[in-house]
């Protein structure tokens, strides 16, 4: 991806409500063909991003470039990219086809030209013969294609999706990740894409950028946000986590429940107070007398793949994830090894 | 004036409804075994009975009658040619050849047409001036808003009738207007009894009717819908028209229809603002009970109204099925 050049920057975004910060210095670049998540939890300002993006909202300081222009007090309908909203936002007194075509219309496409587009975007979200039913006749799934549909068709440069897939059951929603992936793959469409689910995100997206309370924690691939998550809250919110206070002793070793634990992490100085993340799969159970930490199992739940067990090591609780399970009461010893010990500053609180 | 010429049986039909009222309540509560819930409407119930369907009963019964209460429809040929009862007795007396020389009298007809003009006049100049208004207030952007709400809705606590009076006092040839217009030097003008002040004070009485339910329509929209438009490439004035007035029709059609139908029968504006220079259908019927005291005539007139009222409310039901404009179509 990152050989794309930069099509979306956002320059030292800030942005208040009546006095009340709901983007505090936002950075961020959004690059050609890549799939971007905004992932965080309601009122993070994820959703106030992307409207910033789109033309509805404008930033109370910094600048928004697209393709290295100032883009920032543009009217939504002169910028070049479309957006997805959160409830469809289908036109209802227009029926399924002239939804689609209404921004086709606006532009003053010929009707040929119109018709061809529409059908070809009906076939791509599989809704081909739907076009003289009325947006009210259709289930939930099925005007989440339409809205898809309905952006997809003027060919913007970047889509913006504000939780598209809020509204879907489980499987319905799974469905519609796979598809929605493999059309942005298709089409070699920029997607920026927000959700507060982290399967989501994990599943479809390039780029994650995990935010929280009008900030930006943490940019990185998938695979980077979950393996090496910057602090506790982006390990927290992605995935499950076992969360500890310890000291960094020295390099590549860390106290935590009283225990040293080498690890891989360095560069934190001597006797520095850290967060230690651990996730629940990656703690093994062995004996009681060879584990380095020692404890008794509190409660066992079967989970489908695998069983969640809380066990009880001095005064802190584990989370672990195992295909063997251990009775409730058994004493088991707890072993990790260096690699999975994923050392972080502690965070500031205004970040919590 | 005359007075009340009840038909004969206006006593026993009364009482068969007020008999059958009852046996339905009585009815009711032994089906239920005990009180069912719509019994609580009886009262609203007899009420309409006694002073709305009763009336109507009673208009429809002078509207078919002369005044020996004898079957005819004399009363509707009166309303298309005025002449027509006078024509008739000339030649019962004269004969054909000098009944002929008396003309069709037009001035019920002229002035149902031109009652209707005028009701369209004003439903167009409130729609003109109320749309903007109620675009305005439903803005969640402008903090004007809901001030302008509250303005609309103080002199509705007013009486009309006073309110009406108090344009004369603007109006009259030494009223405040030309004090104002001699003070700045364009001297006075006249400004009452004529059709413009007239269509002046049935505009400033029934706009908020027009403004109110398209407000209601507009505040309902989903903001989303009109930034879709937007997203999708319409500039403010094109998501005007291509979404927000398509998506309030039914608010303005209900509008209309609250416009509209107090605009044709109105009668006190004309005559306070108007000064009887200008007649509207209203003031005929009014005139036809109270001045001539025909009253089979006026009751002539009034069912040609109704039927003219519940024609145009069928058509409007048609364009907004829903009722979604929140009025009373």
């Amino acid at each position: 991806m990152s050989e794309q050049p930069r099509m979306i920057y956002l320059e030292n975004i800030s942005k208040e409500y009546d006095g009340v910060t709901v983007l505090d210095d936002i950075n961020l670049y959004i690059r050609k063909k890549e799939f971007v998540t905004l992932l965080g939890p309601s009122g993070c300002g994820k959703t106030t991003t992307l409207r910033i993006i789109g033309g509805f909202e404008y930033p109370s300081t910094g600048r928004v470039m697209f393709e290295g222009k100032d883009i920032t007090d543009m009217p939504p309908y002169k910028r070049r990219v479309n957006t997805v909203f959160q409830k469809y936002a289908l036109f209802p007194h227009l029926n399924v086809r002239d939804n689609i075509a209404f921004g086709l219309k606006i532009k003053k496409m010929s009707r040929g030209e119109i018709d061809k587009r529409v059908d070809k975007m009906l076939n791509l979200v599989n809704m081909a013969g739907y076009g003289k039913r009325s947006v009210d006749s259709l289930s939930g799934g099925q005007q989440q294609r339409i809205a898809i549909a309905r952006s997809l068709v003027n060919e913007p440069e970047v889509l913006l999706l504000d939780e598209p897939l809020g509204a879907l059951d489980l499987k319905l929603r799974k469905e519609m990740q796979l598809e929605l992936k493999s059309m942005q793959q298709q089409l070699g469409i920029t997607f920026l894409y927000v959700t507060h689910d982290q399967e989501e995100a994990l599943t479809m997206s390039d780029t994650i950028v995990v935010m929280n309370a009008g900030h930006i924690l943490q940019i990185g691939t998938p695979k980077t946000i979950y393996d090496e998550p910057a602090n506790a809250f982006v390990a927290n919110f992605i995935g499950e986590s076992n969360i500890i206070r310890g000291t960094m002793v020295r390099d590549e070793l860390v106290n935590f429940s009283g225990v040293d634990f080498p690890c891989v992490d360095s560069g934190f100085g001597e006797n520095t107070p850290v967060d230690v993340v651990v996730r629940p799969e990656d703690i093994v159970i062995l004996g009681e007398d060879i584990g380095q930490l020692t404890g008794t199992v509190k409660s066992v739940l079967f989970k489908g793949v695998h069983y969640e067990m809380m066990i009880e090591c001095g005064d802190f609780t584990w989370k672990v994830h195992s295909t063997t399970m251990q009775p409730t009461g058994s004493r088991v010893g707890l072993s990790i090894v260096p690699f999975n010990i994923h050392i972080m500053h502690p965070m500031k609180e205004e970040a919590k | 004036m005359t007075d009340l010429q009840l038909p004969a049986w206006a006593p026993w039909a009364m009482g068969i409804g007020l008999a059958a009222f009852i046996g339905m309540v009585a009815l009711s509560v032994r089906r239920n075994h005990g009180v069912k819930r719509s019994l609580f409407a009886a009262p609203y119930t007899l009420w309409m009975f006694i002073f709305t369907l009763l009336p109507c009963i009673l208009i429809a019964y002078y509207a078919f009658t002369d005044a020996n209460g004898h079957f005819t429809f004399n009363n509707f040929s009166s309303f298309w040619d005025s002449n027509y009862i006078m024509r008739e007795n000339l030649r019962t007396v004269a004969g054909d050849e000098m009944a002929a020389t008396v003309a069709r009298g037009s001035v019920n007809v002229d002035t149902l047409v031109y009652s209707l003009w005028m009701a369209f006049l004003c439903t167009a100049v409130s729609l003109v001036l109320g749309y903007p208004a109620a675009l305005f207030m439903a803005d969640r952007k402008m903090r004007l808003g809901p001030t302008l709400v509250v303005l609309f809705i103080i002199p509705m606590w007013m009486n009309f009738l006073l309110r009406t009076i108090a344009w004369m006092s603007l109006l009259e040839d030494n009223g405040l207007i030309n004090a104002f217009l001699q003070w700045i030097g364009i001297g006075k003008m006249q400004l009452m009894y004529n059709q413009q002040a007239v269509l002046l004070g049935m505009v400033y009485n029934f706009l908020p009717f027009m403004v109110f339910p398209i407000y209601t329509s507009l505040s309902k929209l989903d903001p989303k819908l009109a930034e879709a438009a937007q997203d999708l490439g319409c500039n403010e004035f094109r998501t005007l028209y291509k979404v927000t007035v398509p998506l309030s029709l039914p608010g303005v059609i209900s509008g209309i229809t609250m416009v509209f139908m107090p605009s044709v029968t109105t009668f006190f504006i004309p005559r306070v603002l108007g000064g009887g220079n200008t007649r509207m259908f209203g003031d005929l019927i009014e005139s036809t009970f109270k001045t001539a005291g025909n009253w089979n005539l006026g009751s002539a007139l009034s069912l040609i109204m109704m039927v003219l009222i519940l024609i145009s409310l069928s058509i409007l039901r048609k364009a907004d099925p829903n009722g979604e404009g929140g009025g009373i179509v």
